[in-house]
C-alpha cells in the first residue's frame, strides 16, 4: 500500500503516509486515508518521509484535503520531507496552508 | 592397585610382598628413600608402605618428596612402624603419613586398610579429571564470551551517545547488560532512540542485542518511521527468540526540529515527559506487549504521537531503576524516583541524579540491569543528509519514444527517472528530475491529446472528473508519438530535456500559464517547471518544450 493511515492510541492524530510516488494515481487511495474521520477534531499528519516524488497533482491533492476538511480537524501537517519535497513545498508556498515541519 | 614397598629390611620386603600379591595387586621394592624417588614414576604406585627407620633417606624425609611426586592426585602412605610410640606416629602423620601399618602385619587388617586408600587415590583421581574439564570448560566459556563481546561491541559501535541533548546511565548487573539503549540521528535531522530490556540478564539476552541493533541502524539510516522499525524488531525476534524470552522496549523518534515526539512502548515502565521544574507533564505508559512474543498478523505497530515544548525532557528508564533495593530492602519505586527526579531536574543535574540513585542502593547487591535516558525536546541541530552529488564527467545524450501503448502502461516517468537515477550524481536530483519531466510529459499529454481542460480541477469533484476523463481518454488514444530527448553536458553541468510530439496542437502559452495562485488546485505545473529550471522555453510552435536543468546547483 502506497498509503496507509493510522490513528494515534488517542485518536488525537490521524497519521497518513505516502510511500514512492505521490500524484494523481493515489487520488482514491489518499481520499479514502482522510475520509471518515469521526468528530474527535484530530490534527492530520501527513508523513512524507517514504514520498520520493510528487507532482503538481500531488499538491492539488493536499490542496483538496485542506478544503474538504476544513474545520472538522485541528490541523494539518506535512511532516518529514525530504529536502528535495520540502523545497517544492516550499517554493510553492505552501506553507502558508499547511504546518510545514 | 600398584603398591611400593619401601622398608631396608629383607625379611619385611618378603613377607609383605607375598602377602600383598596374594591380595592380587602389583608390587615393587625398595630398600630407602632414594631407591624408592627412583623407580616412582617408572611405577606410579597407588600406595605407598614406607619404614620409618632407613640408613639412607628415612621415612620422614621420604615421605613429602613422594607425596610432592604424585602431583594433583593424592597418594596415600602408610607408615610401617611400631604402634606404642606416640611421639613418632606424631613424627609420621607431619611428614604427610596417612596411615600405620605395624609388625606383626596382620593380612585381614593389611587388605582392608590397601583397599580403604585405595578408594581415597580413586576419588581423588576422579576429583583431579573432573577438575580438568572444568577449567577446560571455564578457559572455552571465557573465550566464547570474550567473542560474543568482540561482536556486540563492534555492533554497538554506531550506536553513539555523545549528543549534547542526550543523556544517560547504563548499570549492567553482569558482564553483559540485557538492557540495550541505541542512538542514532535520521537523515532529516530527525532523532531515534531505542531503550530495550531483554527477559534475564547476562549473555542469553545480550546476544538479542545483535539483531536489534543492526535493524535498528540501517532503518535509522533510511530515515524510516517508528511503526516500521518496530514491527521489523518484533518479526526479527519473534523469528529468532525462544518461547520464553522477549524484549521490553521504548522506541520513540524526535523531529529534527524537536517538537514532535513519535514513540511505541511495548511493556518498559511509563516513560515520562518532565518540565523544568521536573514535574511529570505526561506518561507515555505501555500499551503494546514486548517484542518477540506476538506473531506478526497480531502485533500492533500503532505509534503515539505528542507535540512537546521547550524544555520539555524526556525521561526513560528500564525496571532495574525503580526496582534497586536500599540497605532495609524497601524498593526505589517509582514514588521515590520521580522524588528525585524533582530534586535533580529542576537543576538540569543528571549526574547529581545518577549519584543519588547509587547512593540509594549502596551496599545492595543489583539484580537487574539498570538503564536511564533523558532527552531533551529541543531541535536537535543535526545535519540533514543529501546524497552524493558528484556528477559523471561522461556526455551522453538519451531518447525515448513513447507511443500510446508506452503511455497507457505503467508511468513512463517514473521509469525514465529511476533509470537515469543509476548514473552517477544523478540520484540526488530524482525528485526535481521527475517534477520537471512529469509536469512537461503531462502537460503535453493532457493538453495537446486529450484534451482536458485545467479549470475543471478547481474543486474536489472536478479533481476527480479531471483523471476520470483523462483515463477514459487515454484508452481511446491513437497514434500519439511522444519523443524525450535527454542529454547532459558536463562542461556546463546542464542536462536538458526536449519533448515534443506529433501533435497538431501546440502549447498556446498565454492561455494556460495561469497566473500564480497558491489556492489554486491547478495551473501550477508550468510555473513549477519555471521555478527549478535553469531554462525553459517553447519550440516549434509550441510543440517542443525545452528545458534545461543545472545539476551543479545544490538538489535541495
Amino acid at each position: 500500500m502506497s498509503v496507509s493511515r493510522d490513528f494515534s492510541n488517542d485518536d488525537k492524530q490521524l497519521v497518513i503516509a505516502i510511500k514512492g510516488k505521490f500524484d494523481f494515481s493515489l487520488v482514491q487511495e489518499f481520499r479514502q486515508a482522510y475520509s471518515h474521520i469521526g468528530d474527535s477534531q484530530p490534527t492530520v499528519i501527513i508523513d512524507l518521509r517514504e514520498t520520493d516524488y510528487l507532482d503538481s497533482s500531488a499538491l492539488g491533492m493536499l490542496l483538496n484535503m485542506r478544503k474538504s476538511l476544513g474545520s472538522s480537524v485541528k490541523g494539518i501537517q506535512l511532516v518529514n520531507a525530504k529536502p528535495d519535497v520540502r523545497r517544492i513545498l516550499d517554493i510553492s508556498r505552501f506553507d502558508k496552508m499547511f504546518v510545514i515541519a | 592397585m600398584k603398591v611400593l614397598i619401601v622398608d631396608d629390611q629383607p625379611a619385611n620386603q618378603v613377607m609383605l610382598s607375598g602377602l600383598i600379591k596374594r591380595f592380587g595387586h602389583q608390587v615393587r621394592c625398595a630398600s630407602n628413600g632414594i631407591e624408592a624417588i627412583d623407580v616412582f614414576s617408572g611405577l606410579e604406585p597407588d600406595v605407598v608402605l614406607l619404614d620409618v627407620m632407613m640408613p639412607i633417606m628415612d621415612g620422614f624425609e621420604t615421605a613429602p618428596c613422594l607425596k610432592a611426586l604424585s602431583g594433583d592426585v593424592h597418594l596415600p602412605i602408610l607408615f610401617i612402624t611400631a604402634l606404642d610410640d606416640q611421639e613418632t606416629l606424631l613424627k609420621c602423620l607431619e611428614a604427610g603419613g596417612d596411615d600405620f601399618i605395624s609388625v606383626p602385619f596382620e593380612p585381614v587388617v593389611l587388605q582392608a586398610k590397601l583397599n580403604a586408600h585405595a578408594r581415597v587415590r580413586e576419588l581423588s583421581h576422579s576429583l583431579k579429571g573432573k577438575n580438568e574439564a572444568l577449567a577446560y570448560h571455564s578457559n572455552r566459556m571465557e573465550r566464547e564470551q570474550n567473542v560474543v563481546s568482540h561482536m556486540l561491541a563492534n555492533a554497538l559501535q554506531e550506536n553513539e551517545t555523545q549528543y549534547p541533548f542526550l543523556k544517560t546511565y547504563l548499570a549492567p548487573a553482569s558482564e553483559f547488560n540485557g538492557d540495550l539503549v541505541l542512538t542514532k540521528a535520521g537523515p532529516l535531522g530527525n532523532f531515534y532512540l531505542f531503550v530495550g530490556d531483554f527477559t534475564g540478564h547476562g549473555l542469553a539476552p545480550a546476544t538479542g542485542a545483535l539483531p536489534v541493533s543492526q535493524t535498528f541502524f540501517d532503518l535509522a539510516d533510511k530515515g524510516l518511521s517508528i511503526a516500521n522499525m518496530v514491527e521489523e524488531f518484533n518479526r526479527k525476534l519473534v523469528k529468532l527468540l525462544p518461547d520464553d524470552m522477549f524484549c521490553a522496549a521504548f522506541v520513540a523518534e524526535l523531529s529534527a526540529n524537536g517538537e514532535r515526539l513519535t514513540y511505541w512502548n511495548g511493556g518498559i515502565p511509563d516513560a515520562l515527559l518532565i518540565n523544568e521544574a521536573g514535574q511529570v507533564e505526561k506518561r507515555l505508559a505501555p500499551e503494546h506487549m514486548a517484542l518477540g512474543i506476538l506473531p506478526p498478523e497480531e502485533f500492533s505497530s500503532q505509534v503515539s504521537h505528542c507535540f512537546v515544548e521547550k524544555g520539555i525532557r524526556l525521561i526513560t528508564y528500564t525496571d532495574g531503576v525503580v526496582e534497586m533495593t536500599n540497605q532495609d530492602d524497601q524498593r526505589l519505586s517509582e514514588n521515590g524516583f520521580e522524588e528525585l527526579l524533582r530534586r535533580y531536574a529542576c537543576k538540569r543535574d543528571f549526574d547529581g541524579l545518577v549519584t543519588a540513585l547509587q547512593k540509594f542502593q549502596q551496599g545492595q547487591e543489583q539484580f537487574d540491569d539498570v538503564s536511564l535516558v533523558c532527552l531533551d525536546c529541543a531541535p536537535t541541530n543535526l545535519p540533514v543528509i543529501s546524497p552524493d552529488t558528484n556528477v559523471t564527467h561522461l556526455p551522453f545524450r538519451l531518447v525515448v519514444y513513447l507511443k500510446e501503448d508506452e503511455i497507457r502502461g505503467r508511468d513512463p516517468i517514473i521509469k525514465l527517472v529511476d533509470s537515469l537515477s543509476h548514473l552517477e550524481g544523478i540520484r540526488a536530483h530524482k525528485t526535481t528530475l521527475y517534477l520537471l519531466l512529469a509536469e512537461a510529459f503531462n502537460n503535453t499529454l493532457e493538453h495537446s491529446f486529450l484534451q482536458l481542460d485545467s479549470e475543471i480541477k478547481q474543486t474536489g469533484q472536478g479533481f476527480d472528473e479531471y483523471y476520470r476523463a483523462r483515463e477514459e481518454r487515454l484508452a481511446e488514444l491513437e497514434g500519439v508519438e511522444i519523443e524525450i530527448d535527454i542529454e547532459y553536458r558536463p562542461k556546463s553541468s546542464l542536462l536538458s530535456f526536449s519533448l515534443s510530439s506529433n501533435s497538431e496542437n501546440g502549447f498556446n502559452e498565454s492561455v494556460n500559464d495561469t497566473e500564480e495562485d497558491e489556492s489554486l488546485a491547478f495551473g501550477r505545473g508550468l510555473q513549477l517547471i519555471r521555478n527549478f529550471s535553469s531554462h525553459v522555453e517553447w519550440r516549434d510552435n509550441g510543440r517542443c518544450l525545452y528545458i534545461e536543468y543545472d545539476l551543479s546547483l545544490p538538489s535541495a
